[in-house]
């Protein structure tokens, strides 16, 4: 018989309504408290751009932020993602605001397709958050999601001028 | 019969009265039935604001200008690059673009797809250019995008131009000649127009001759690293892929596969069990397999792994890797089936003396595009509407009529972004699938969606391929006969059969198995370069590269072979036998010089030169050795000779782009199959180059006034042996077999 790797265990069945607090803002969903994240992201609230890659956290196309925290958000149960900060692509910044990943990534024109994009951005901004200036070895340890277009030394350059960026903004509030 | 025969009568009968003539953008005489009177012919005139002055250009008041772009974005870039072409001509700037994707009608027909040949529509398509955009073929692939488009989207830029001109011209009472267009801007001394004020009546205008097209020496936007007009979405997460369509009242859908290749599942015992789970509306047994309908893709998904399923296994259940290795090592000793190549008598004189021979080895690849496979089809009465990343939306077009019986004039295609392509989206299996399952809900749209587990299971995989070569190398480094004997699946003639059956091959008339095998740009007095086919249910398909993606590991490692067994370093080995192809010598030139090739600096080298779709591309792969097994691979060097290049920056993105691609197969990349069943299953068992293993690539475009090559595809074939003789260098070791784990090298 054939077997799956099958990568999530179909827990409860029931519907249970939960909060869950999303880019600063307060939504309301009835579903499992099994469902992973990323399908409460996409298919219940319509937020598309956390992307489905894998569903084993192993490709990190689905990354968000829970509490400041880089997170494979195919494989972790909405129920676990209550009372805390989620962040997704939709929250980091728009295009009249982006914000400097963002606009590291667009000097760089880091993507090709651009489906592992969002996740691979959402890897980045958690990577500055905790390490403001990495060297290639912090990268190398913490960007581990995949792109399939080969991306990466382009995604390398983009953090670096990334963290250029936001030190720099930060310097400048500082001295203010 | 009787029904074939009229059909081909009809058709030839709508050629020979000039419907096509009419109809198309062919000819001057063409040209104004193309450029409409603002009626509406094609699905490109219709989009956005303002007056369309061709199927391609719609202009709005506001100088806003909509391009109807009818290739695949699948992170190649034709969203930029062919907008680049029409901008250069029509002398607008890059911002005021908007790119939109129409039907697969005949003006955005790929002709070079089919035919090679450089079209020119707006001086006259040949009579096969006009049967290709007569049908159309509207597709994305072979790395054809700027070959087909260079001339046509100039054309398209210039023409309207000229129209826009004219009717300032008519507005102001003096010649066109006078007026200058500039960045959306026409100008006689101190008058000046937008576009967008005087298009609508520049649409009325009918030219009588075609317009000049700009010099080389007054390009501004060619050869420009222009900013990609795609990629501020793509940073946002506001990209429209396939899988992120929401049309109202949409339902999601997972598919199960028969899980043996060829197999099908004949029953579902547990269908209402399955439908009573939280969410799923219906379970539906389809020809091509399962599906489960719910109100969320999680929930479907959760459906079929519920499914308790019988299935019908073709009889295929005894494929098995060992057993496909086994009779391709059988072809090869047996005639083969075509000879791409065969000059002087190579075989006697390898039958003199002695040479030396050596059994290259490939395995099966998954495509494995980031976004897992998927369609969305909406069934109605009499029409049909369809959501897909499709590389051939008239392929599409044409699987969804043929799968609902509705009328293909009614079936409506919405072409989003592609989450990669890699050849996997030229298939219209994900097409018919979805399809069948829509049928079940009409009136309803049904996002049908492979997980990744299913979508690894049921790819059309590039072939695994053996090739056995036989050479006499002189001691001063002549190549007095190269013998390649190859085996492996036909790709065109499985493929092509499922894609276009009116233009499938035999195997032995595919001329991509031997694709970068034969006609190598090396000097070698006798050569034959001969393949056998080995018949198999499982599907092999075109997999970024398709015959190069393995020919080049092939040829490009045993050209090193040969180097040593002569003693001479690689580089110049090669070099003295490019003699008749400089375009070829400066490319390897190029990148030995660029990677201070010979340089002793504790670093090792493997070099590798290949041309596939009309260009040429050294590599140079530069490697540190942590130790006897461990290495880290630093840098490629990269050089291409692409002929004209339209946008550098994209270029540089598809040689490092296509240079990861190369090795995360050549590493990791490994298809197997047990009792009929592929075992990989997702990417802990398919593995990828990540961050830490890829290189840093740098990228030079040679200069060359000639007409454009692709280069979505050619930088993926160097990649693999450049690795594998720089492995060589370091250690002595010669690798035959792909994937490079297997022989315990790990990377870092």
């Amino acid at each position: 018989m054939f077997t799956y790797s099958v990568n999530m265990v179909i827990l409860g069945r029931d519907n249970n309504a939960m909060k869950l607090r999303i880019n600063g803002r307060d939504h309301e969903v009835d579903v499992e408290p099994g469902m992973p994240l990323l399908w409460v992201l996409r298919d219940e609230l319509d937020m598309t751009g956390t992307k489905f890659g894998c569903g084993v956290s192993s490709c990190g196309a689905c990354t968000v932020m829970i509490d400041g925290v880089a997170t494979r958000s195919c494989t972790l149960p909405v129920a676990n993602a209550q009372d805390k900060n989620i962040t997704t692509i939709e929250g980091i910044g728009s295009p009249a605001n982006l914000s400097a990943v963002q606009q590291a990534w667009i000097e760089h024109q880091v993507p090709q397709c651009g489906y592992c994009q969002s996740g691979m951005i959402m890897a980045a901004e958690a990577l500055l958050d905790e390490i403001p200036d990495p060297t290639d070895e912090d990268i190398d340890q913490k960007m581990t999601n995949i792109c399939r277009c080969g991306t990466y030394q382009r995604v390398r350059a983009a953090i670096h001028t990334a963290a250029k960026m936001r030190n720099q903004a930060s310097d400048l509030l500082g001295s203010i | 019969m009787a029904e074939k025969k009229k059909r081909f009568t009809r058709r030839k009968f709508l050629i020979g009265s000039g419907v096509v003539g009419a109809g198309l953008v062919i000819g001057v005489a063409g040209l104004n039935h193309h450029v409409n009177k603002k009626i509406k012919k094609y699905s490109g005139q219709g989009l956005g604001d303002g007056s369309s002055l061709n199927a391609w250009i719609r202009i709005a008041p506001d100088n806003s200008v909509t391009l109807a772009i009818a290739r695949a974005e699948m992170g190649q870039g034709v969203y930029t690059s062919l907008p680049m072409l029409i901008a250069e001509e029509l002398e607008i700037p890059m911002e005021s673009i908007t790119v939109v994707h129409p039907q697969p009608e005949s003006p955005y027909a790929n002709t070079f797809l089919v035919t090679q040949q450089e079209p020119n529509a707006f001086k006259g398509y040949s009579l096969m250019e006009k049967v290709y955009a007569y049908l159309p073929v509207v597709g994305t692939g072979g790395s054809t995008t700027i070959p087909d488009g260079f001339n046509n989207m100039r054309y398209a830029g210039a023409t309207a131009r000229e129209m826009l001109k004219e009717a300032a011209a008519q507005k102001w009472g003096v010649s066109r000649d006078l007026i200058k267009a500039e960045a959306g801007q026409l100008i006689y001394q101190d008058k000046k127009l937008s576009y967008g004020e005087i298009a609508s009546a520049a649409a009325d205008i009918d030219l009588s001759e075609l317009p000049t097209l700009k010099n080389r020496k007054d390009w501004k936007v060619i050869g420009t690293k222009a900013k990609r007009l795609d990629v501020p979405e793509k940073v946002v997460g506001e990209a429209t892929f396939g899988i992120d369509v929401r049309p109202a009242g949409m339902l999601y859908a997972a598919m199960l596969h028969p899980t043996t290749i060829g197999g099908k599942i004949t029953s579902i015992k547990n269908k209402e069990e399955v439908e009573n789970m939280n969410g799923v509306q219906k379970v539906v047994l389809t020809e091509y397999g399962a599906a489960v309908i719910a109100d969320n893709t999680w929930r479907a998904k959760n459906g079929t792994l519920m499914l308790e399923v019988e299935e019908d296994n073709g009889g295929n259940a005894d494929i098995s890797s060992e057993a496909i290795f086994s009779s391709l090592e059988r072809i090869l000793d047996e005639a083969p089936i075509a000879t791409p190549e065969n000059e002087g008598d190579t075989q006697s004189v390898l039958a003199q003396g002695e040479s030396i021979s050596a059994t290259y080895r490939a395995p099966y690849l998954a495509h494995a595009t980031m976004e897992p496979l998927n369609c969305t089809v909406k069934i109605s009465d009499e029409s049909a509407e369809v959501w897909a990343g499709h590389q051939a939306p008239s392929v599409a077009k044409d699987m969804v009529s043929q799968e609902s019986g509705i009328k293909k004039d009614n079936v409506t295609i919405h072409t989003t972004y592609l989450g990669g392509g890699f050849g996997r989206r030229a298939e219209p299996d994900f097409i018919l699938k979805a399809t069948a399952v829509a049928k079940e809900m009409p009136g309803v749209a049904i996002q049908t969606i492979f997980t990744r587990e299913e979508d690894m299971r049921n790819d059309m995989y590039r072939p695994a391929a053996l090739s056995r070569f036989t050479a006499k190398v002189k001691s001063d480094g002549d190549i007095e006969a190269w013998d390649n004997m190859m085996a492996l699946q036909s790709v065109s003639h499985s493929s092509m059969n499922r894609i276009m059956p009116s233009m499938a091959v035999k195997p032995k008339d595919d001329t991509a198995t031997a694709e970068g095998a034969a006609h190598l740009p090396y000097h070698m007095a006798n050569r034959r370069v001969a393949f056998g086919n080995y018949e198999s249910p499982i599907q092999v398909g075109f997999w970024r590269s398709v015959g190069s993606s393995q020919n080049a590991f092939f040829t490009e490692s045993f050209m090193d072979e040969c180097a040593h067994a002569a003693g001479q370093d690689p580089y110049a080995f090669r070099k003295e036998k490019l003699n008749s192809h400089p375009r070829f010598a400066a490319v390897l030139d190029q990148v030995a010089q660029m990677s201070g090739w010979g340089a002793q600096d504790g670093k090792y080298r493997g070099i590798a030169l290949h041309k596939s779709f009309g260009s040429i591309v050294g590599e140079v792969c530069e490697l540190s050795k942590v130790d006897d097994t461990t290495f880290s691979i630093d840098k490629y060097y990269c050089a291409i000779d692409c002929g004209t290049y339209v946008n550098p920056d994209t270029i540089e993105a598809q040689m490092e782009g296509g240079i990861v691609f190369g090795l995360s197969a050549a590493i990791y990349g490994e298809i197997t199959w047990r009792n009929g069943q592929v075992v990989q299953g997702n990417f802990p068992d398919y593995e990828m180059v990540r961050m830490n293993v890829s290189p840093i690539t740098q990228v030079h475009i040679m200069e060359v006034d000639e007409y454009p090559g692709g280069v979505g595809e050619p930088g993926t074939p160097p990649a693999a042996p450049a690795l594998a003789n720089a492995i060589y260098a370091a250690t002595g070791q010669r690798i035959r077999e792909l994937p490079l784990i297997k022989s315990g090298i790990e990377f870092v």
